[in-house]
């Protein structure tokens, strides 16, 4: 059974068809899609522009990344859930999807970029933690964030319009 | 002028002719609508949720509303830019949309709250009351968050 084959059996299951036919269950899902892009990019935003020195300077860089960590992954909840729902409904659709796939690398490469932030440079956060201007390699990671989560988002409403 | 009138004039602009008659203007404008939404949803939300009491509690109310109110301005500017050239392309579609009004309605309290909370919210020698503050907190936010709502909603009604 190929990857597509699983895909289309996933968008045929009984749950998928509902969603996809659905006149409300759908925009809903794909409402709470979006707005949980505020909540989990919008706070993501946040401290990357922190770390990039663009605002909330004054603060600590930790009081910054702990009192939003908790919204963000609340955030990040509604969109995994509600992605996996709009997923469910169209999965051989999205599977071939250039756009779509562009979006999960990404999606990996931001995950890479926080690990690789949190592992290392974060370690020493005591030593800049008041600092307006953050150490290269954090305002690096704060670039990152910020230009990798706009691809993010361009690749997803790229997916909708069906453009390769 | 009728008001129809004047929704056609704004889909016979030359500019509305230039989105329409392109394949990728619409998809790109509409992402940095999207990249907009995000940043002022986003620092609206926290500010509020500061101003609930629930986030962000290491600082004050106007610590944190003074340094990202400057990026929710930011973003609703280039929500409202971005928007206004979707709205060109498609007036006449948003003319006939029963959710394309409560979006603007929704649209116009937002901005008005956030002019006569604006100062009272940054300020850190406001004497706003921590109830008034909440009952600001949650207006805002069921305005803006029903920007986007009735905004999704215009694809589908």
């Amino acid at each position: 059974m190929s990857i597509f084959e699983i895909c289309q059996w996933i968008q045929d299951s009984s749950i998928g068809t509902g969603i996809r036919e659905s006149t409300y269950v759908f925009p809903l899902i794909e409402a709470t899609h979006v707005l949980g892009l505020a909540v989990s990019v919008g706070t993501i935003a946040i401290v990357d522009l922190r770390l990039i020195g663009a605002t909330m300077t004054k603060e600590p860089v930790t009081d910054v990344i702990e009192q939003l960590q908790p919204w963000t992954l609340w955030g990040f909840v509604s969109m995994f859930l509600s992605g996996g729902l709009l997923f469910w409904s169209e999965a051989a659709r999205l599977y071939p999807s250039y756009s779509y796939r562009t979006k999960f690398i990404f999606l990996f490469l931001l995950g890479v970029n926080a690990l690789v932030f949190h592992s290392t440079t974060y370690k020493s956060v005591d030593s800049w933690n008041n600092d307006a201007v953050t150490p290269f390699r954090a305002r690096m990671a704060g670039w990152i964030g910020i230009t990798f989560w706009a691809v993010v988002i361009f690749m997803g409403r790229w997916t909708a319009y069906n453009l390769k | 002028m009728s008001l129809l009138d004047l929704f056609k004039w704004f889909d016979a602009t030359p500019i509305s002719k230039i989105i329409r008659d392109s394949t990728y203007i619409f998809p790109v404008v509409e992402v940095l609508h999207l990249f907009g939404l995000t940043l002022l949803l986003g620092t609206v939300t926290v500010i509020s949720l500061r101003m609930l009491g629930v986030g962000m509690r290491r600082q004050s109310v106007s610590e944190v509303a003074s340094q990202l109110q400057p990026w929710s301005v930011g973003a609703a500017i280039l929500t409202i830019v971005s928007g206004i050239l979707l709205f060109l392309s498609e007036a006449m579609k948003c003319y006939a949309n029963a959710a394309f009004p409560y979006k603007m309605w929704l649209l116009l309290g937002g901005i008005v709250l956030f002019f006569v909370a604006h100062r009272r919210v940054t300020s850190p020698t406001s004497k706003l009351s921590s109830g008034a503050m909440k009952v600001i907190a949650v207006l805002s936010l069921i305005l803006w968050y029903g920007v986007a709502i009735a905004g999704r909603a215009i694809a589908f009604v």
